[in-house]
């Protein structure tokens, strides 16, 4: 009885996704419509609830799962954004003709295998909650099956993602055979004996990097993105640019920090410089690009940049950690926001927007405008917002373990992306609209959610304190001293 | 008193939650022009009469922070939420919110045709940065406050400026955000170095208080990324060139804020922040710094004698002024700092000045260009007497108050001895200078205003009461600050012998 409540968060967010998908076959698509959302967001806010009702902590199934901060942390960034997934999504979903019942099931899916990584205390159970978490968002890139790019999208991403999949499942073979065991503190205290003198431990590293490289999108490892985030429905696109994400950061923080974490000295630099190439590659060509969909892609690569800064300085201690971990969840609630904030110009039946199509979008849509703007001021990191303190926090451990050139280069990468981000801002507040541009239709659910969402980024931006101090008490468990 | 006692003793935090205070009735007015003026107009009198206010309980004589609010803002990073005023900041609280107040009214004078409430709101947002710059004790909330500044202006240039307004404010931005990014990352690396982890600050008043914190090869590369942001927002040549593209294409009520303070937060970052905290750093950084000064000082001089658009020679005049606040505050003596502290007032007052008239000229005549130009004085008797007295005060011209500035700084320069060179050779040099000012500034005036009267120019109506109102003002300022300069050096002064003692002091403690 204890391992189910150790899950029952998750256990609550599969039984809601289940329930959706009943709901819509008994009542039909058109009837549940309106409710899909509210029903949703009632099940995760009961999976949000339910460790306050039935608290737990500690190993759970015989040590395959385990309850604690970081946890606690990853649940709450996760059920956030499939929240706010649910409340963007209906006008998309209604104008695209996208299955409803389909598009949140899978997304509550997703969520749980997102949530399944942080509840890895073994290499078993994170492998199957990473994959319980990619399969539903290939599905999601996918949903529009009539788009040829939607189909496009959803085929590069699946291939890709399987092969992924498959290196690293092979480096967890490999971890396996040295430390015979899968659990994570055992493959730890196995690779601190075998050193990083062993080939095998060199074999390891490299094919666990790479496999979990393309998850989040390092670059090399990040040739799937563009088109998979271009291709896929605007709402997919939202939630697969953050939650995906962030599952891989907290299996990377995991694995690297945890089982990996006694030879962190070796590939500490390896992942500096992934950092580096990251941000500045993902930079480079988010600035030639004239649709702000892919824009949006090529800059939530470099992103992935910064966030591996973050980990390349571990050895900073906790501060690196909860680095990671705040800057996660800002990167999650910003870029979330800003895809979505695209739909205003999607809802008109195009595919993204160019920033031609953006001109004026001030007059024509203001809450909309405002709350871009909003959200990609903390994409560049201006303060008072959550982004700003994002690189802020993340520039410190990376000073700290001395990488002084990574701060800069994170410095220099957050000047050259302003260019970019500011760019859509000239466009939507400089130039006046097109004449023959067609009328932004009324959403007021989306506007409001992306008003409330803005608002919160600069609430937090100013006052982020409870989180930081979430984020430190969740960085705890996972970063060896 | 309306207000009561205890909200006066927070008098600080009240001059930045005003302009927010503001911005609520104006997000409901904003399709409404006269609401949304009169909202503004009324916000930014407030706020002007609060910092008057601010001004009377400043204790004239003591050197420390007055009037200081401090809480404990982000627990678990020991972040302070810290304001207070000294002599050197006091001063410039005012002159933003009285500047703040002229551009508003202008502005709603008839200036902005379109979008009047977001240019509004605009204003109040920079309002709060440009105050908070000036009081924020905290490194931290500083660069909160500093890049506050701009998006505001980014999109008052980018919406009400002229037709290059996007290349510009562009520019404008980027030239800002890469200098400020590395500052941040330097002031991260102050942060670090400034205890273990749990007794970490950015605290202005803790990070100097304990002298041999930071070590010198530290303070080397922290002086640097310090320096490189603020002679960027300065600007110092050769950063500088943003500022021509971005104040010609700014609307006028932007260019008299962009000269008149945000200017004045790079000169008060380095006076601030850079010098008393890596006095070692700028003694080595201290030729380069000199030698680019008076760089700018003939360099910018220079320029604008040759300079076709009028609002682009106000401009590059802004190079040269700038050039004596980096020379008065880096010759490390009381003259220089007093002589570069008023410099900034000064240059605030009258610049302002300059800019708003070339605007309201530019309003009638839709010419910028000085060829374009010419026997404006017979019928504008009123705009000819007020330009011309700011044009003289600009040139330096003893009794108005370009002179003292620019006085005080020579005199420091001269009392400069460092090597390898001294001020005997830096101060002629500058000196140049302010010859080369009287040359462009009235040549420039001579072509404007004097020669036969126009034919499209003769029936323009001379200044409105409500540019008169915005005129006034400065008017007085560069008056009283030109014959009775002394009440505010004696504001300024010990103040900046604190900073000088502070940054000599540590010096000598690492050593």
């Amino acid at each position: 009885m204890s391992d189910v409540i150790a899950v029952l968060p998750e256990a609550i967010v599969t039984a809601t996704a289940i329930v959706l998908l009943g709901v819509a076959a008994i009542v039909g698509d058109e009837r549940a419509r309106p409710w899909m959302p509210w029903l949703m967001l009632l099940g995760l806010a009961a999976a949000l609830a339910s460790p306050i009702a039935y608290p737990s902590s500690g190993l759970a199934f015989g040590g395959f799962v385990v309850v604690d901060e970081f946890t606690a942390f990853f649940r709450l960034t996760f059920v956030v954004l499939a929240g706010f997934t649910a409340l963007i999504a209906p006008p998309y979903l209604r104008r695209e003709r996208v299955p409803d019942a389909e598009f949140y099931a899978t997304v509550l899916f997703s969520t749980v295998g997102a949530m399944t990584v942080a509840l890895a205390t073994d290499l078993i159970t994170l492998f199957v909650g990473l994959e319980l978490m990619s399969i539903p968002v290939y599905v999601l890139a996918g949903l529009q099956r009539r788009d040829r790019y939607a189909n496009e999208a959803s085929l590069k991403y699946f291939l890709l993602g399987a092969f992924s999949s498959a290196i690293l499942v092979y480096g967890f073979a490999w971890l396996f055979g040295i430390a015979g065991s899968t659990e994570l503190t055992q493959v730890s205290a196995a690779v601190a004996k075998a050193g990083l003198g062993s080939p095998e431990v060199v074999v390891a590293l490299a094919l666990v990097t790479a496999g979990l490289g393309f998850k989040a999108a390092v670059v090399p490892f990040h040739q799937w993105t563009p088109d998979a985030y271009d291709g896929a429905p605007t709402p997919s696109t939202a939630f697969m640019s953050v939650a995906p994400k962030a599952a891989a950061f907290a299996a990377i923080l995991r694995v690297m920090a945890t089982a990996l974490g006694p030879v962190q000295l070796d590939w500490a630099v390896v992942f500096a410089l992934l950092a580096v190439i990251t941000m500045t590659a993902g930079n480079v060509v988010a600035l030639v690009q004239t649709n702000v969909k892919r824009m949006l892609a090529y800059s939530s690569i470099a992103h992935t940049g910064y966030i591996l800064a973050g980990v390349a300085a571990l050895a900073a201690g906790t501060s690196a950690g909860a680095a990671v971990i705040f800057y996660v969840f800002a990167y999650g609630i910003m870029n979330l926001g800003a895809f979505a904030s695209l739909m205003f110009i999607d809802l008109e039946g195009t595919r993204g927007a160019t920033l031609d199509e953006l001109n004026g979008l001030w007059s024509r849509h203001s809450a909309g405008a405002l709350a871009f703007t909003v959200f990609l001021v903390n994409l560049t990191g201006i303060p008072p917002t959550i982004g700003f303190l994002g690189k802020f926090l993340m520039i410190q451990p990376v000073l700290d373990a001395e990488f002084g050139w990574l701060a800069v280069a994170i410095a220099l990468n957050a000047a050259l992306a302003a260019f970019y981000y500011l760019r859509v801002v000239v466009h939507m507040f400089m130039y006046d609209p097109d004449a023959t541009a067609p009328r932004i239709e009324a959403a007021r659910l989306l506007s409001a959610s992306l008003v409330v969402a803005a608002i919160v980024t600069i609430l937090l931006g100013i006052l982020p304190d409870p989180v930081y101090a979430f984020a430190l008490r969740a960085a705890e468990p996972v970063v060896i001293r | 008193m309306i207000l009561d006692r205890p909200v006066l003793d927070h008098v600080l935090t009240l001059l930045v939650v005003i302009p927010i205070v503001g911005l609520v009735p104006l997000l409901f007015f904003m399709r409404d022009e006269r609401a949304a003026k009169q909202v503004a107009l009324v916000t930014t009198f407030v706020e002007l009469v609060v910092s008057l206010v601010m001004l009377a309980q400043f204790r004239v004589g003591e050197a420390g922070f007055q009037m200081v609010d401090s809480v404990l803002w982000l627990p678990t990073l020991g972040i302070r939420y810290e304001v207070g005023v000294d002599g050197i900041s006091v001063l410039l609280v005012v002159l933003t919110t009285l500047l703040t107040f002229i551009s508003v009214l202008y502005s709603s004078g008839g200036a902005i045709k379109m979008r009047v409430g977001e240019f509004m709101a605009a204003f109040l947002l920079l309002e709060v940065g440009m105050v908070g710059v000036f009081i924020a004790l905290d490194l931290f909330l500083f660069y909160v406050f500093f890049e506050l500044m701009l998006v505001p202006m980014y999109l008052i240039i980018g919406i009400w400026g002229g037709t290059r307004r996007i290349y510009a404010t562009l520019k404008f931005v980027l030239f800002t955000l890469s200098g400020s990014l590395l500052m941040l990352v330097a002031i991260v690396a102050v942060y670090l170095a400034s205890g273990d982890a749990g007794s970490r600050t950015l605290s202005f008043t803790d990070l100097v208080s304990d002298r041999g914190r930071f070590a010198p090869d530290f303070q080397f590369w922290a002086f640097f990324a310090f320096a490189l942001a603020f002679a960027i927002k300065l600007p110092m040549v050769p950063f500088h060139t943003w500022l021509p593209d971005a104040h010609v294409e700014a609307p006028t009520a932007g260019s008299i804020i962009l000269a008149g303070i945000l200017l004045k937060a790079g000169g008060y970052g380095l006076i601030r922040f850079a010098l008393p905290l890596f006095p070692i750093g700028a003694q080595a950084w201290l030729p380069i710094i000199l030698l680019l000064s008076v760089v700018a000082i003939i360099y910018g001089a220079a320029v604008s004698t040759v300079q076709k658009d009028l609002k682009k020679l106000v401009a590059y005049s802004s190079v040269a002024h700038m050039g004596f606040v980096t020379l008065g505050i880096f010759v490390l003596n009381v003259q220089g700092g007093v002589g570069a502290v008023l410099q900034m007032l000064n240059h605030g007052v009258v610049t302002g000045a300059l800019f708003l008239f070339v605007g309201i000229q530019y309003e009638r005549t839709h010419r910028r260009q000085i060829a374009d130009l010419g026997g404006l004085a017979n019928g504008w008797p009123l705009y000819t007497t007020f330009f011309g007295i700011f044009v003289l005060a600009s040139l330096g011209l003893p009794g108005l108050n370009g002179f003292v500035g620019e006085f005080l700084v020579l005199v420091g320069t001269f009392r400069y001895e460092g090597d390898p060179v001294s001020g005997l050779v830096w101060g002629p040099l500058a000196a140049i200078g302010v010859i080369l000012a009287a040359v462009y500034l009235l040549w420039m005036f001579q072509r404007v205003m004097y020669g036969p009267v126009r034919e499209a120019y003769k029936d323009l109506p001379d200044l409105s009461p409500v540019e008169i109102a915005s005129a006034v003002p400065l008017l007085a300022l560069t008056i009283v600050l030109g014959v009775f300069p002394q009440p505010f050096i004696r504001i300024i002064e010990p103040s900046l012998e604190r900073m000088l003692a502070l940054a000599s002091a540590a010096a000598v403690a690492v050593k």
